[in-house]
């Protein structure tokens, strides 16, 4: 495999196009998220002040219900996603979309890409659009979304947002069934080169045993009720509502949610009052950050 | 028409958008031709036809020779009453300054008024485009829809470019979509993005040639005209076959703007999964068609439809791409079997416990305990061990919380079926799982054997049952429980076994599994099953009237669905009978006699036999007698429906006597409510059989 295809050069060419098309390049949000719409440079930024917001970021996500103690050769409890959000969304987006494909070594011309439906919801973020999956050869290598609300109110200007799933579309570029052979660094095996696999198998095969059977869920419960609380306090400062740090706690939420239902722990009755609860958190940090919270 | 009229030409409308879904294209046809021809009827532009085309992009309309100007337009004012005060009339005259003698009374149904009419020179057609493009695009309604930077207007997805030509002139305007955001009328669209070029259409009637030429088939039945063409000629050498799938091919007919079909081999390794768990990682994910060969067994091949044009080693690497992907695909498939094969059904058991069938309505362990309790009510109807019923039943939810099925919620059941069959189970118990969540809908297969039709009866009954108990029972349009459907197949295998089980005996044991006594909910729940009984059967090729004549008798809630379904049966047969028709014409006799006789609700309709004054009162007196007998012994058995129709006839002559010897009307009041006391009792114990004042000569 040659230094152009591997896993970091994707990730560093998506970088410099999306910094050409004049997107901000952050890092990653610091803290474990499910995917990269939790980074209050998407949640929080599309609410505004600013009604133009282009931002391009690397998040790792975490989804501790599809954990497979690394036995499985497509699914990862942790994984990389590419973010893109630009508002308002552009004209010509999507055409930018297959720019970056083509930029990646990935010509639209030579492949069969469509956009199939596929429309997003986050019912803890009270967030929704439309959009599609993309298809590249019958492999989903994107998410396109039409941002139409979050925090359940309505997104103005809408904006776009592109998330790469970086594993997918590397595993297509490299033409992989196995995520973990994926080609990290482009550096010769008996170089020193490093695989997915090298890096990140045991980090898999460790973090499943965690999420499903050793996570201590009463420390769990307390923590998800402990953030709760903050996040309240900290919004309920009437002449200073604190929006980042509150919306900082409900991300914490929403991940000690998601280890509790991968711990089954969680029945059918009480998750739908989990969810709407990091959903008022989420609603009422959105509120703040626009200064509207006591309105 | 003549084509050559100057005063008509061809209008075409594209609308050019991002990718619509594939579900909505067909309908947004259909709404552009609705939308449009509304506008321009209420405008009184004529037309004389339409074509309109739609794609993953493209949605467009050809108006063959519209009318260029629109029919001049007579619009007429009312004025006040003719008899008003002088005042209202002048006012009337001034406000719209008018003579008098500009005006005329008419008569209208409130009055006679006085009127102005005035003709308006009709508009030109490009002129009023522009309002009618307005109209449409706010007009439609999409499913689902959204907004786009800075736009009000919503779209299925958003909106780039309305193409709007009349006789292959641009038409001059514009739409607005939002604060300051407009849309203007073009002649140019768009080409497969594998050309990714601007095209200008020069003239309406090359349309659809020139987007074909630049990749684009917009006649969505030429691109499934192409797809069955390109797939037969791709498995005919073979003697291949495609698994019928009308659903996916439409929805594929959506998703590609030039259809090119390709043919991918599935890794060997993967045939060994069951069948279903193949074709539905195919079917849900990839929207890949499954072939098989000529004894109809799945071949290690599948068949996809990409949108390009044919170009070898673009082909090849497309087909190479989708391969790595169905690989990807069928081994977490088979991770899911090889982890739920060393699964068992007690663990899956012991899990459903905490999985909640509904609120109030217990888990799904729960549910499957009450379905064992009330199966051996159905085992001897439906010839099943009463022991190997409740065992099946016992493990017919298991696999809802197996890995496959969580995956694939399409499967639930399936598995069921195959791991009962892995577990060793017994065959019967095993396809009696595979099975149980048949008939999908009244279209499809019933359950084949009998213990499958048995656990999918009580399964379906819990459930109709449940919901009915928490006050959850369809209303209206809305069903979110879908249990319409769940009782047309519950009435569906009813009548398909001739079940010898009543209505009422179908429903007591679940109510009671609920611990429901609620007399109002047995009777609506019986209601609710004699209608989708009626519907069925009435699928069935029989007559409604017939249908509705034993299902309103007032027993039909015991009698046996068996003896219902061979009732209707004999009357059918006996529709055409001379001596039916002298039968049923007296029936209706007796019928309006009694209807124009005022009885009230609670009488007891005693006849007394010292008032017969006639053989022939005592005739229909011993018959009554005799015949309520005769039902209540044969009544509820299948063979006997004819005896009992036959006896029914056999009194033609008596009925026929009565009516000419006795007079109802007699002036002594005793005698004469003795006579309709005993017609009414005829009529009464005739209907037990059936209430034929429904049936039609």
């Amino acid at each position: 495999m040659s230094k152009i295809n591997c896993f970091q050069s994707i990730i560093t060419k998506l970088q410099s196009f999306w910094i050409d098309q004049g997107c901000v390049l952050l890092q990653p949000y610091d803290l474990e998220v499910g995917a990269g719409t939790f980074h209050p440079a998407t949640i929080l930024r599309v609410l505004g002040p600013d009604p133009i917001w282009k931002a391009a970021y690397v998040q790792p996500c975490r989804r501790p219900t599809d954990g497979r103690y690394g036995e499985n050769p497509n699914r990862l409890q942790h994984y990389y996603q590419f973010q893109v959000i630009i508002q308002p969304s552009p004209e010509e987006i999507q055409n930018l979309y297959l720019e970056s494909l083509k930029f990646i070594g990935l010509n639209p011309k030579d492949h069969d890409i469509r956009f199939v439906e596929d429309d997003w919801e986050s019912p803890t973020l009270g967030a929704s659009g439309l959009g599609w999956e993309i298809w590249c050869d019958g492999m989903e290598i994107s998410q396109f979304t039409y941002f139409q609300q979050v925090g359940g109110i309505d997104v103005k200007p809408v904006a776009s947002e592109i998330t790469y799933g970086l594993e997918r579309l590397a595993m297509f570029i490299q033409k992989l069934e196995n995520v973990y052979d994926l080609d990290w660094d482009g550096i010769e095996k008996n170089k020193g080169g490093k695989t997915y696999g090298d890096i990140f198998l045991q980090q898999e095969k460790e973090f499943s045993i965690y999420n499903f059977e050793k996570s201590e869920t009463s420390f769990l419960f307390k923590q998800f009720n402990d953030s709760e609380t903050e996040c309240k306090n900290l919004l309920n400062n009437k002449k200073y509502a604190l929006a980042l740090p509150a919306y900082h706690q409900c991300i914490k939420a929403s991940h000690i949610f998601n280890l509790l239902d991968a711990r089954g722990v969680i029945s059918v009755s009480e998750r739908q009052s989990y969810i709407l609860r990091v959903r008022n958190m989420a609603r009422s940090s959105c509120l703040a950050w626009m200064g509207k919270l006591n309105e | 028409m003549n084509r050559m009229d100057i005063s008509r030409g061809n209008l075409l409308l594209e609308f050019f958008s991002e990718e619509i879904p594939a579900r909505m294209q067909l309908n947004s046809e259909k709404q552009l031709k609705n939308l449009f021809i509304k506008s321009l009827t209420q405008r009184e532009i004529d037309f004389e036809s339409f074509k309109t085309y739609s794609g993953p992009r493209h949605l467009s309309i050809i108006i063959k020779n519209i009318e260029l100007e629109q029919k001049d337009q007579k619009i007429e004012k009312r004025g006040p009453r003719f008899d008003a005060h002088q005042k209202a009339i002048d006012g009337f005259l001034k406000s719209n300054q008018l003579n008098l003698n500009e005006t005329v009374i008419k008569d209208t149904k409130n009055g006679k008024f006085y009127f102005h009419s005035q003709m308006i020179k009709g508009k030109k057609t490009c002129e009023i485009l522009p309002d009618i493009i307005h109209e449409i695009v706010n007009g439609f309604v999409w499913p689902k829809s959204q907004r786009w930077g800075f736009t009000d207007l919503r779209w299925a997805r958003p909106l780039r470019n309305i193409v709007l030509l009349l006789n292959d002139d641009i038409v001059k305007g514009k739409i607005k979509i939002g604060k300051d955001v407009f849309l203007n009328f073009t002649n140019f669209t768009y080409s497969h993005r594998h050309i990714d070029k601007k095209i200008t259409i020069n003239k309406i009637k090359n349309y659809e040639q020139l987007l074909e030429d630049n990749l684009v088939i917009i006649d969505r039945n030429k691109r499934l005209q192409k797809i069955i063409n390109d797939t037969s000629y791709l498995l005919e050498e073979e003697k291949l076959k495609l698994v019928d799938d009308k659903s996916l091919i439409e929805e594929v007919v959506g998703l590609v703007e030039y259809p090119n079909v390709l043919i991918g081999s599935i890794s060997k390794k993967f045939m060994k999964l069951p069948r279903e768990v193949l074709s539905t990682a195919m079917r849900v994910h990839q929207k890949y068609f499954s072939i098989l060969d000529k004894k109809n067994n799945l071949v290690s091949k599948f068949l996809f439809v990409a949108n390009s044009l044919k170009e070898k080693d673009r082909d090849f690497s497309v087909i190479e791409g989708n391969q790595r992907v169905l690989n990807a695909r069928l081994s977490d498939a088979s991770y899911f079997f090889e982890n739920d094969i060393t699964n068992t059904f007690e663990n899956w058991n012991e899990k459903l416990k905490k999985v909640l069938f509904y609120e109030g309505l217990g888990s799904l362990h729960d549910k499957t305990i009450r379905m064992a309790n009330i199966s051996s009510n159905f085992a001897q109807a439906f010839g099943v061990k009463s022991e190997l019923a409740k065992q099946a039943t016992l493990l017919s939810k298991a696999d809802l919380v197996s890995e496959m099925v969580t995956e694939f919620p399409e499967l639930q059941g399936i598995m069921g079926g195959y791991y009962a069959k892995i577990k060793n189970k017994s065959d019967e118990i095993s396809r009696a799982i595979f099975e149980h969540y048949k008939p999908k809908g009244i279209s499809d297969n019933l359950p084949e054997t009998n213990i499958g039709s048995l656990l999918s009866m009580v399964d379906k009954i819990d459930t109709l049952v449940g919901f009915f108990t928490i006050g959850k029972k369809p209303t209206g349009s809305k069903d979110p429980f879908a249990l319409r459907r769940n009782g047309f197949s519950i009435a569906q295998i009813l009548i398909n076994w001739k079940l010898n089980m009543s209505l009422n005996e179908i429903i007591a044991p679940s109510l009671k599994e609920y611990v429901c006594s609620s007399q109002t909910i047995k009777l609506s729940l019986i209601e609710f099953m004699i209608d989708k009984l009626k519907f069925i059967l009435s699928n069935q090729n029989n007559r409604i009237d017939v249908i509705e004549s034993v299902l309103n008798t007032t027993i039909v809630k015991d009698l046996p669905i068996k003896a219902i379904s061979s009732r209707i049966d004999i009357i059918m047969k006996f529709t055409k009978n001379n001596d039916f028709k002298i039968f049923l014409a007296n029936f209706k006799r007796i019928n309006n006699i009694l209807k124009s006789e005022k009885f009230s609700n609670n009488a007891q309709f005693e006849v007394n036999i010292k008032f017969f004054e006639t053989i022939e009162e005592e005739n229909i007196y011993n018959f009554i007698d005799s015949f309520s007998k005769e039902i209540k012994k044969k009544g509820i058995c299948k063979e006997s429906q004819k005896v009992l129709i036959t006896s029914l006839i056999k009194m033609n002559e008596s009925i026929s006597l009565f009516f000419d010897k006795v007079i109802v009307n007699h002036h002594n009041y005793n005698i004469k409510t003795n006579r309709l006391n005993l017609l009414k009792n005829l009529h009464n114990s005739i209907s037990e059989f059936s209430s034929f004042k429904f049936i039609e000569n």
